[in-house]
């Protein structure tokens, strides 16, 4: 305990001993939201539930103890809440970003402040009527750090603070009022940069390839039902399929929809800003610095539009987590986004890199032998910023990793390409997401490549993120040290 | 045309006692490994000896098999300390060749494993950012382990780079 107490800071001394500092707690509301949200989970499986009593016409369970069961889960919901919102404090100041939970084990975690990677507020939609918002800390390990519930102006005014603490830049902790509910998360530092409409986000969602192969897997399913309905018991079960496959059809899309609602993204000086969602709101903050690598994808419908999405890789997205629907979200930049919009944000990311300029080189035909499908799609090329790889057949996609994030180059290849006379090439980043790679490369230019790419690594230019003029505003402030 | 994977300059090989340090492991993992296997088809399924055989059999001949190949995989192990980069050539079917920029370095580790500690070997592993760069060269003479990391630290330190 390095800090030195200062005792007329005091006013909240903790329970339990030595350091005598101002600690806080999230939002008295918190057990109560955090009991509505079992609560309303519970409803939606029950009603889904209930729905195929109905179709497959048993019993229904007797009325009280459905009740009984879901009063009983909401309750203990909210009782576990209350206890951890008991036990939770945490420490935002000047010296440390600290968080102690736990009820058995007792746990302190306190965080680098340079060592935070993004920050996500994220309002539920019962926490939005309260006011009330989540703060998501990440930090590159696996666990993210959340404080939920906070109000909704605190979780911003924290937001800022420790973003512009990330950057190494001595800050104070604002107190701006709540900026009420919105659609958005934006005020006026922020500069827009590109924003989706939703019916741009709907012939997107219908136009993708995941929706395209679960229309057709429904389509085979239910036809094939169809036609063995005779043995099967009927038009009811047909009925009965073709209603649960609709549900899942719609549920895609309007996931697609309500998650990527309003996708709006700025950008202001600590860095880039998304923020996105109908029902739960989320804001999502993240140093240019951080992000490793780009993928864009195109899927086959999207070819012809010109379309793009653009996924990231940051450090610290952690390896895996939890809510597995988010995490694919998370990594989105840009749901879709068209060949100009698409170089505006790359042009924020990596001011003077153009993927587009660089010329790419496709695989010797012979590596169709390895790669029948994909092989005509291969190509690999880079400048001095930028490696692009480009891969694929149903879903093209493009690989852009910044010299300056790479690690370490390695050519790999296997008995059928030593034969070919083929090798592969991979460019490993910090990211955990994803990997880059370059297929199906002549073998007597592939030693050349990786010692050009190490030397580009090397080269000791300016960072990537970086543009040739020197950024003006709050962002010149000097460092902290 | 040299190799691709082995390019003109001074490769450095792991030391000899390395083939019988992980021959020897080898046949150790391979052997505990196997007798689970077969001990365990043998009180589970009592009414088929044989199939415990044959799986005595098939583990008999994995081992063998990978005692051989991890005695050349050993041997067919090259390094080389370049101006900027690790690069480490090693496999027998899957070759590769790793380059890893001295800059990238976030920290370097030596482990020694009891079966290696018997030989006095250690290995020497470069860490960077990315969990898939994998800067790791099994045995060396503890001394030169020593000295090997000593020197990518000071390289390291000497041609950093921003993470």
């Amino acid at each position: 305990m390095s800090s030195p107490p200062a005792p007329e800071e005091a006013p909240h001394s903790v329970v339990d001993d030595v350091v005598v500092k101002r600690t806080e707690r999230p939002h008295p509301l918190t057990p109560l939201i955090r009991g509505w949200v079992v609560l309303l989970a519970l409803l939606i499986g029950l009603s889904r539930e209930v729905l195929s009593w109905f179709t497959e016409g048993t019993q229904l369970p007797p009325l009280p103890l459905i009740v009984g069961v879901v009063v009983g889960l909401t309750a203990a919901a909210a009782a576990i809440g209350f206890v951890s919102w008991m036990v939770t404090r945490f420490v935002i100041d000047d010296d440390e970003l600290r968080i102690e939970t736990g009820i058995v084990y007792h746990r302190s975690q306190r965080v680098a402040f340079d060592k935070v990677a993004s920050i996500d507020v994220v309002q539920p939609l019962v926490g939005r009527v309260f006011g009330l918002a989540e703060l998501v800390i990440d930090i590159g390990s696996d666990e993210r750090i959340k404080l939920r519930y906070l109000t909704r102006a605190r979780a911003y005014n924290l937001r800022d603070y420790l973003l512009s603490r990330a950057r190494g830049h001595q800050a104070v902790i604002a107190e701006e009022p709540d900026p009420g509910l919105h659609l958005s998360d934006l005020n006026d530092d922020d500069r827009m940069v590109l924003r989706i409409p939703p019916d741009r986000l709907l012939v997107a969602a219908v136009t993708s390839n995941e929706f395209i192969g679960l229309v057709g897997m429904v389509a085979v399913t239910v036809t094939a039902v169809w036609l063995l309905s005779p043995y099967l018991g009927g038009v009811v079960v047909v009925l009965a399929l073709a209603i649960s496959a609709a549900s899942a059809v719609g549920g895609f899309i309007i996931r697609r929809i309500t998650g990527q609602f309003n996708f709006t993204l700025s950008t202001r000086a600590a860095g880039l800003r998304i923020s996105r969602g109908l029902a739960d709101l989320t804001s999502q903050s993240l140093p240019a610095r951080r992000i490793q690598f780009v993928r864009l994808t195109q899927s086959l419908l999207w070819r012809p539009l010109g379309w793009y999405r653009v996924e990231i890789d940051v450090i610290g997205f952690g390896l895996h987590n939890q809510e597995g629907t988010r995490s694919d979200i998370s990594s989105v930049l840009v749901p879709v986004a068209d060949l100009e919009q698409l170089r505006t944000v790359l042009a924020l990311l990596w001011p003077e890199a153009d993927f587009t300029r660089i010329r790419l080189d496709p695989a010797p035909r012979r590596a169709r032998w390895l790669h029948p499908i994909t092989g005509p799609f291969l190509a690999f090329g880079y400048d001095d910023l930028l490696v692009v790889s480009r891969h694929g057949w149903l879903e093209r996609r493009w690989d852009l990793v910044p010299h300056a994030r790479i690690q370490s180059v390695v050519i790999s290849q296997d008995p059928v390409s030593a034969r070919l006379g083929i090798a592969d090439l991979s460019f490993h980043t910090a990211g955990t997401r994803f990997s880059a790679d370059a297929r199906g490369l002549d073998i007597s230019h592939v030693r050349q490549h990786q010692d050009r790419l190490i030397s580009l690594a090397q080269s000791n230019r300016p960072d990537v993120t970086e543009s040739p003029a020197p950024p003006e505003g709050p962002d010149e402030a000097p460092p902290v040290q | 045309m040299d190799d691709v994977f082995r390019p003109a300059g001074e490769w450095r090989q792991l030391p000899a006692v390395a083939v019988t340090s992980h021959r020897v492991a080898s046949a150790a993992i391979n052997l505990v490994v196997w007798t689970v296997i077969v001990v365990g088809l043998w009180l589970l399924l009592p009414p088929l000896p044989w199939l415990a055989y044959a799986a005595a059999g098939v583990g008999v001949v994995w081992t063998v098999w990978r005692v051989v190949r991890i005695g050349r995989w050993i041997r067919a192990f090259r390094f080389r300390e370049g101006e900027r980069d690790l690069l480490i050539s090693k496999g027998l079917w899957f070759r590769s060749l790793t380059a890893i920029p001295y800059g990238r370095m976030l920290s370097v580790q030596v482990t020694t494993g009891p079966i290696n500690r018997l030989w006095g070997l250690a290995g020497v592993q470069l860490v960077t950012a990315s969990h898939e760069s994998n800067g790791h060269i099994p045995a060396l003479t503890a001394e030169e382990a020593a000295r090997i990391r000593d020197q990518l630290i000071a390289l390291g330190e000497e041609q950093a780079l921003p993470l």
